[in-house]
């Protein structure tokens, strides 16, 4: 009973500190959770396909940008469209791409798998590049018309305040993270979970392997989309670097990596601790690279885990109950 | 000869130029990632730090010759050096680690070449005798592209003899399809490694040194070459050489000649064959199934 009503109380402090974070610190922090929101949604997605089914995908960003892409060129082109409308078409343009993908890459594991979409996310960045008429080529699209969040005949908010806007992300943040927890929790994900430990004996237990890779494959990149879209709404504008580059693809990874792997909420935490990290880095060295890639190394040579794995062994060591000692004690 | 079958000609040697170029890439990419079931995205940091060694030696010495003899094996001193105390201790963790620990060292060589050179492009400037054109049968070539593709044969040709020829390599191919027997055989397999990824390096060195007179040196220099060399090692097959060179050639050809008819898709062309093979045969041109 007490626990349940310590998680009550949890929960509420959780509600009023996001309710109230944008009145205490100020418009930039506020944009800079909206980003973090968008950033997080996108490396759980990654951490779906990774974590749950290992499939290690080093071209995610093609679905983040095939979201932003989509919402930006639904925005521009149609007069009119409602808000909800734009990210849907985001998401769809996001799941059309992981369709066609689809019969391509499930054939392959491993390290094909991680180059396949290496090469297909520089196919699909060098498209928006060369693509000019379409999508503007490294200028990308922006200044399309943000519209209202609208209800008809209850509410409609200006999406334009950062401060609505901030409310609006964490709604989707909220609902796109309950989602992807209940996904996992699935029969079905239960089966995810099989194919990454071991796809042969799910295989011989009747259920289809390639099937089953294509559906997490198409919900992972459902996923980036809506981040990609939320991304295109919040700046407002989607170009080639921020929404297909390679190194969009490899924020994932390092998120899911420093957060820590085997656990659903690390890729929430890695991308905090990259955001917080990103700031602190680059505002007192422009040598953002260098530590980018020192931390890396450094997580990978000495915390393979990464966070999550990090609290998991300070939990072990410093809070478990001294267990050895009690068995002594029983047996003297 | 007519101009049209000229500039035929002349497309075909920069195409075969490239394609030699990217294949000293790939075929170290390709020869580490099938011995040693390493994924190097370092690879093309190591092709551009060659570049940088090269402009450094040529203006300490003033020597094209020499720079082009140490700025490879200078790579690849950098290159064992990683293999030796990063690489090895995280073999047991699996893909995904050794390829954000390459990602991690690419950054920090990126870096690092920033601050030793600053981010301008520096000029490599090439002996007289290798610049300039040359006749050959009424026809103009350029010889530093001549000098480029045979220079490239011939480093394949040691290659070939190296693998096919010699005791080592007897032992590498042996180590390609099965490690662990050839280690419980009494060889050293963890010192056999180091050397393979040494010589990978040093290849890519090479094609570091070769490409710096044409593009000069530049950060971003290896961008482009390192996802081509990606390209060609998937299309090709993982830890096939035959097929990195075939595939090589063919990108090298395909995107001489794409620039020539339709310029603004040049770069999609080579994703397009790369996807046609893929679709057939999912385990690359020359792969072997995983």
């Amino acid at each position: 009973m007490m626990n349940k009503q310590v998680e009550w109380i949890l929960w509420v402090g959780l509600f009023v500190i996001l309710a109230l974070y944008p009145k205490v610190f100020g418009i930039y922090y506020t944009n800079l959770f909206v980003t973090f929101a968008v950033f997080a949604i996108y490396s759980v997605s990654f951490n779906l396909l990774l974590g749950y089914t290992a499939l290690f995908s080093f071209g995610h960003a093609m679905f983040f940008g095939a979201g932003g892409y989509g919402t930006a060129l639904a925005l521009k082109h149609i007069q009119g469209l409602p808000l909800l409308a734009a990210v849907l078409i985001g998401i769809l343009s996001a799941v059309v791409l992981a369709l066609i993908l689809c019969p391509i890459v499930i054939r392959v594991t491993g390290s094909a798998f991680a180059m396949l979409h290496l090469a297909f996310g520089q196919l699909m960045y060098i498209l928006a590049l060369k693509l000019r008429n379409i999508t503007g080529g490294e200028d990308g699209i922006g200044g399309f018309p943000i519209p209202p969040f609208n209800i008809p005949g209850i509410v409609s908010i200006n999406m334009k305040a950062p401060e609505n806007f901030y409310y609006f992300a964490i709604a989707v943040l909220g609902i796109s993270l309950w989602v992807m927890w209940f996904f996992t929790k699935t029969p079905f994900g239960q089966i995810q979970v099989g194919v990454r430990d071991n796809a042969m004996r799910v295989d011989y237990l009747g259920f289809k392997v390639p099937q089953t890779k294509a559906v997490v494959y198409v919900v992972a990149g459902a996923f980036a989309g809506v981040a990609g879209s939320i991304f295109a709404l919040f700046q407002n504008l989607i170009a080639a670097d921020s929404g297909f580059s390679v190194f969009v693809s490899f924020g994932a990874v390092i998120n899911t990596l420093v957060g820590g792997l085997g656990s659903f909420f690390g890729p929430v935490w890695g991308t905090a601790i990259m955001q917080i990290l990103e700031e602190v880095t680059t505002r007192y060295t422009d040598r953002v690279e260098l530590v980018a890639g020192l931390i890396l190394i450094l997580v990978i040579m000495f915390a393979p885990m990464g966070f999550t794995g990090f609290l998991g062994w300070a939990r072990q060591k410093w809070l478990a109950k001294p267990a050895g000692k009690i068995g002594m004690g029983k047996i003297s | 000869m007519d101009p049209t079958t000229a500039m035929y000609v002349a497309q075909g040697i920069h195409g075969l130029a490239y394609g030699m170029i990217l294949f000293l890439v790939a075929s170290g990419l390709t020869m580490i990632f099938g011995m040693m079931d390493i994924l190097n995205l370092a690879h093309a940091a190591f092709f551009m730090l060659s570049a940088y060694f090269c402009y450094q030696f040529l203006s300490m010495t003033g020597n094209f010759w020499v720079a082009l003899l140490l700025a490879p094996v200078a790579t690849a001193f950098v290159g064992i050096l990683m293999e030796r105390f990063l690489l090895r201790k995280i073999h047991a963790f699996g893909l995904m680690s050794q390829l954000v620990l390459t990602v991690g060292v690419s950054l920090v060589i990126l870096a690092s070449v920033k601050i030793f050179w600053g981010t301008e492009s520096l000029p490599v400037k090439i002996p007289p005798i290798l610049s300039g054109l040359v006749v050959i049968a009424g026809m103009d070539y350029p010889i530093y592209r001549l000098f480029i593709i045979g220079m490239a044969l011939v480093v394949l040709a040691i290659m070939a003899l190296l693998l096919y020829k010699t005791r080592i390599g007897k032992i590498v191919r042996a180590a390609v399809s099965d490690a662990d027997m050839v280690n419980a055989l009494g060889i050293n397999i963890p010192l056999v490694f180091t050397f393979v990824f040494g010589v990978g390096i040093w290849l890519a060195g090479v094609a570091g040194v070769a490409i710096a007179p044409v593009l000069t040196v530049f950060p971003g220099l290896a961008d482009q070459m390192g996802m081509d060399a990606f390209v060609v090692v998937i299309t090709g097959g993982f830890g096939s050489l035959a097929g990195a060179f075939i595939v090589s050639i063919i990108f090298g050809l395909l995107s001489s000649y794409g620039v020539q008819f339709v310029s603004s898709l040049a770069p999609v062309l080579m994703f397009a064959f790369m996807a046609i093979i893929l679709a057939i045969r999912p385990m690359g041109l020359f792969g072997e199934r995983e």
